[in-house]
């Protein structure tokens, strides 16, 4: 928790007016035409654990509500949400398969990944409550907190930071304090080694 | 007798009325359960069927669907894509996700609602909604699951092991699942609690939503465990009713609907339609009665007082019973009612034989001999029921001979003296003089019986078709909706089936767990064959002592578990001291005494044990119960070699070889009735020719309605034998009265009255019953009418003294 207090007084420092007008047109404009292919890294803060867990792969939109995460390293493993349903496979193992349900992250995940490559700002508004910081020409942020209470008991909110018409980092914020971030495009080659929340966020913020 | 003594008289009669009334109110018990009024079973499966058919887990299981209720058409079951709004009809899946989820929500929480109200209900003994919670395993028994769960028989607990657990887990965190499992890490690194979630799920189980059942269609979904016997249904009304009210008083339980089924919603069903349907067609029918009762006596008084005798027979009736037997079946009353229905003739054969100017009481002297010997007879042949053995027919004899005695008795000394002075006599009715003269003008050849004999053989011959219907189900079955929506439901829920029952049988509770556990391993096997979709045993629930104590000294101590885990989590990013809880619970694990079924019962798990272990009459019975049988001969074959230790039940074969004992028992005592009834004819009649005249048409009757069963493909149940055997006690009287030579004209055309009026009531009332679309009531009024027609015209046919006229 220690490491967390900072980042919230930070982020409430800086706490943005809503925007909401300006929003739409710059979620329109990262939309991109499916099938959709980004290389991401991703560094989970977990309270369990001592050290980040890092993993690195391509996240792929296939249209529809059909997303797949590929992880490449350490490990290869598959997940992918269709039909309401995860699928989970790794080289060697039967896929494990569970209903999207049980899995508000995912959902989130789903909802908010699969609006914003679709530049559906419609449906980003239906499942969250929307600010943006920043302006669409440069660096700008926007921070989705779920409207369904039941999403919001285990995740609190999600923070996408971008410059122009791309989205550069994403941050999922859990309720109980665990925090996975990933770097999105060219930016996930960077992953250091040993991330903190720090520099992760010096990473996103900083010029392109 | 003054008009005073008359009034006294009858204020006297309906008061001995009212008090009876009163006893049967303060003392009647009436049971609904099937078994009480079944034989007593003689062999093993059947005495297994009696004591279990009620309480098998399966026979119990209550399956509960809430949907979403729509004021127009059926939507909750039927979603299509069209024309149903979003809504309401919505999948789960797709843009419309926040209203689904919201409208999931609500199902869940009204799930997870009359879930909570239920288990608190001791009407239920467990009630399972997909919930798992780990309180199902409640906070004391945790750390229970490394003597329940078999991961580590095959696995120590050591640092290889942990180390692989420890870096799976790792892999978890960074996959999507992370969530799932993140609360769980630190007490359960090797997810056992998971391990015996799975083990413990219906084999089948189905999608979770917002953490409850849900069926494809949308509904929550929710089994239901009921105290209650399935196959009593007064029992199982009162279980349905708990639920139903305290479904309706869950907040907003008002937009959800919901649905029931299983063995125990049919019994209710069954009998609540069959109880509806026997009610309207018995009001119109005694409509109907009423009025041919007015017709042919033009009297409304003597109509009234006609029905005390046969209200006396019934409260009599009922009355002993209450006094010989601390309950009474619902179908000995059924039954019992149905055999009164000889008693209506009684006071009829007064009204029609009153002649113009003469007392009432002179004409019941003049009938009383005849009346008497067909009580008598009628008596003496229920005799042999009660001597059956069989408590449902020693019930029913007891009700309708005293019944029979009492209407006959009053008729003979307390009706006449009510009944008005002045009547019209019938004998002088210019119609009943032309129909006399028209009876006496049939031809009467003595081949007749011989004819009607070979008519009868020819027709039984012929008949195709099993001769007799044991499936009491079939009886009164059910719609074919309600089945597609158990069938939908125990598909989507995995549960059960109510047919088969794999019995194991051992001294001791330990002993059944023992034998399951050996078991298992073949019933994999035969599941891995598809014998079946599942088998479930005791044992899933709780290994024997033996077991634990095994797992138990497997399990490492604190100082051994501690070292393995340092070691299997070098280099490994877990929080030191992270599983702490995990050290503790193995450590109290291996001190714990083994968990016993009675400690176990204090469990919401413990409760599914208990209805799959039984003690009875100090042996242990463990009941597996079986999903979808596919080979029933491959499961027999697991009781092979075992000395009856372990076998298949199968709950239909079962219950059909009771009816047919009971089939038996009733064959038998009409065997007897019939001697004593042919004694009794020959002894009143003091002629053995007479008897001949007066039961061979009712002998000839009774086998003619049998064979035109039979040739219209009729299967014969126990209820067309009850009725077969009412339908003979009107035909004895029929006989009687037109063997009776009176030599005298008037009195012929006076009995021929009685028998058209006797005739056309029974013909009305079962004639009506013949129409219902309940094979139970049709049975029972097809069977009474054809009696009534073939009774009544080879009485005539075969009447004696045609020659003379």
């Amino acid at each position: 928790m220690g490491l967390l207090l900072p980042l919230w007084a930070s982020a409430s420092a800086s706490e943005p007016t809503p925007a909401a007008s300006s929003a739409p047109a710059l979620i329109a404009a990262l939309g991109q035409p499916a099938p959709a292919h980004t290389a991401f890294a991703e560094a989970r803060f977990l309270q369990v654990l001592d050290r980040p867990l890092v993993v690195s792969g391509e996240l792929s939109w296939l249209g529809g509500d059909r997303l797949q995460r590929r992880v490449d390293r350490p490990q290869q493993e598959t997940s992918t949400i269709a039909d309401g349903e995860v699928t989970q496979q790794r080289p060697g193992k039967s896929p494990r398969r569970f209903s999207l349900k049980r899995a508000p992250q995912l959902q989130v995940l789903l909802d908010s990944f699969v609006a914003l490559l679709g530049g559906d700002a419609a449906r980003l508004q239906q499942a969250f409550e929307i600010r943006q910081h920043g302006d669409a020409a440069g660096a700008w942020t926007l921070t989705l907190v779920p409207r369904d209470a039941r999403v919001a008991k285990t995740v609190a909110s999600i923070r996408i930071d971008g410059y122009a018409k791309v989205s550069r980092c994403m941050h999922m914020q859990e309720a109980d304090g665990d925090l996975a971030v990933d770097l999105l495009g060219p930016l996930a080659a960077r992953m250091p080694a040993e991330p903190t929340r720090e520099a992760l966020q010096a990473l996103c913020q900083g010029e392109p | 007798m003054r008009r005073s003594a008359r009034a006294a008289l009858l204020i006297g009669w309906l008061l001995a009325l009212a008090g009876l009334g009163w006893m049967i109110s303060q003392r009647l018990h009436v049971s609904t359960d099937l078994r009480s009024f079944m034989p007593a079973p003689t062999t093993p499966d059947q005495r297994l069927l009696m004591e279990q058919v009620g309480e098998g887990p399966g026979s119990r299981l209550l399956l509960l669907a809430i949907g979403r209720s729509c004021a127009s058409g059926n939507c909750s079951l039927h979603c299509s894509d069209s024309g149903i709004p979003a809504v309401a009809c919505a999948r789960g899946t797709g843009p419309s996700m926040a209203g689904a989820g919201q409208s999931d929500a609500k199902l869940a929480a009204l799930s997870q609602g009359l879930a909570a109200a239920l288990k608190k209900d001791p009407r239920y003994s467990q009630v399972l909604n997909g919930s798992f919670d780990l309180a199902a395993l409640d906070a004391n028994l945790l750390p229970y699951r490394y003597l329940l769960s078999p991961t580590l028989d095959a696995q120590p607990l050591d640092e290889a092991y942990l180390a692989d657990q420890l870096q799976q887990r790792l892999d978890d965190l960074s996959s999507p699942a992370a969530s799932l499992l993140k609360g769980l890490l630190p007490r359960d690194p090797t997810l056992e609690v998971l391990k015996l979630a799975e083990a413990w799920a219906p084999a089948k189980s189905p999608e979770l939503r917002d953490g409850v059942w849900f069926s494809p269609q949308g509904e929550a979904l929710l089994l239901v465990q009921t105290a209650a016997a399935g196959f009593d249904p007064g029992a199982q009304q009162q279980s349905i009713d708990g639920i139903r009210q305290t479904f309706a008083a869950l907040p907003d339980s008002a937009g959800a609907a919901l649905e029931l089924s299983g063995p125990g919603y049919f019994s209710m069903v069954a009998a609540a339609q069959t109880r509806h349907q026997a009610d309207w067609i018995g009001r119109i029918s005694t409509v109907g009665f009423i009025a041919l009762l007015l017709l042919a006596y033009r009297s409304f008084s003597s109509l009234l007082l006609s029905a005390l005798p046969i209200a006396s027979a019934a409260l009599a009736g009922i009355a002993a019973l209450t006094l010989a037997f601390p309950e009474v079946h619902g179908i000995t009353l059924a039954f019992g009612f149905t055999l009164l229905g000889v008693a209506q003739e009684y006071p009829i054969r007064v009204l029609s034989h009153r002649r113009a100017g003469e007392d009432a009481l002179a004409s019941v002297r003049a009938l009383w001999p005849l009346l008497l010997t067909a009580i008598a007879s009628a008596c003496i042949a229920y005799l042999a029921f009660y001597a059956s053995g069989v408590n449902g027919l020693k019930q029913l004899a007891v009700f309708t001979i005293v019944g029979l005695l009492v209407a006959g008795f009053s008729t003979r000394y307390l009706l006449p003296h009510l009944l008005p002075r002045r009547v019209r006599d019938v004998a002088d009715m210019r119609w009943l003089i032309e129909a006399r003269r028209f009876v006496d003008r049939l031809p009467r050849p003595r081949w007749i019986p011989v004819l009607v004999a070979a008519a009868v053989v020819a027709m039984l011959a012929l008949a195709r078709g099993p001769f007799w219907q044991d499936n009491l189900a079939a009886l009164t079955p059910l719609p074919p909706d309600l089945l597609q929506h158990d069938a939908r439901l125990r598909e989507a829920l995995g549960a059960p089936d109510v047919r088969y029952l794999l019995v194991l049988e051992a001294p001791t509770a330990q002993g059944v767990l023992a034998l399951s556990e050996q078991l298992q391993p073949r019933v994999d096997a035969l599941l891995a064959q598809h014998a079946a979709d599942a088998l479930e045993l005791p044992s899933r629930y709780l290994p024997t002592v033996a077991l634990q104590r095994e797992r138990q000294q497997k399990l490492p101590d604190r100082a051994t578990l501690q070292h393995a885990l340092d070691e299997a989590s070098q280099g490994l990013p877990f929080r030191a001291d992270l599983f702490q809880p995990f050290v503790d619970d193995v450590e109290a694990a291996r001190q714990l005494p083994p968990l016993t079924p009675q400690r176990y019962a204090q469990t919401p798990l413990g409760q599914r044990l208990a209805a799959m272990l039984v003690e009875r009459d100090g042996h242990w019975l463990g009941l597996g119960t079986v999903s979808g049988v596919h080979d029933v001969a491959a499961l027999q074959a697991l009781g092979e070699n075992t000395r009856g230790a372990v076998r298949l039940l199968d709950m239909k074969a079962a219950s059909e070889s009771l009816v047919v004992d009971y089939r038996t028992r009733i064959l038998q005592a009409l065997l007897v009735a019939a001697i004593s009834l042919v004694l009794t004819i020959a002894f009143a009649l003091r002629s053995l020719r007479r008897a001949w005249h007066v039961l061979a048409p009712m002998t000839l009757a009774t086998f003619l309605v049998l064979a035109v069963e039979r040739v219209a493909g009729i299967e014969i149940s126990l209820f067309h034998l009850v009725a077969l055997i009412l339908a003979g006690g009107l035909g004895l009287h029929y006989a009687l009265f037109f063997e009776r030579d009176t030599g005298d004209p008037a009195e012929q055309r006076r009995t021929l009255h009685a028998t058209l009026v006797c005739v056309l009531s029974a013909l009305l009332v079962f004639g009506m019953l013949a129409w219902a679309t309940i094979p139970v009531l049709r049975a029972i009024g097809l069977t009474v009418s054809l009696g009534v027609a073939f009774h009544f015209c080879l009485s005539i046919l075969m009447a004696p003294h045609a020659r003379q006229d």
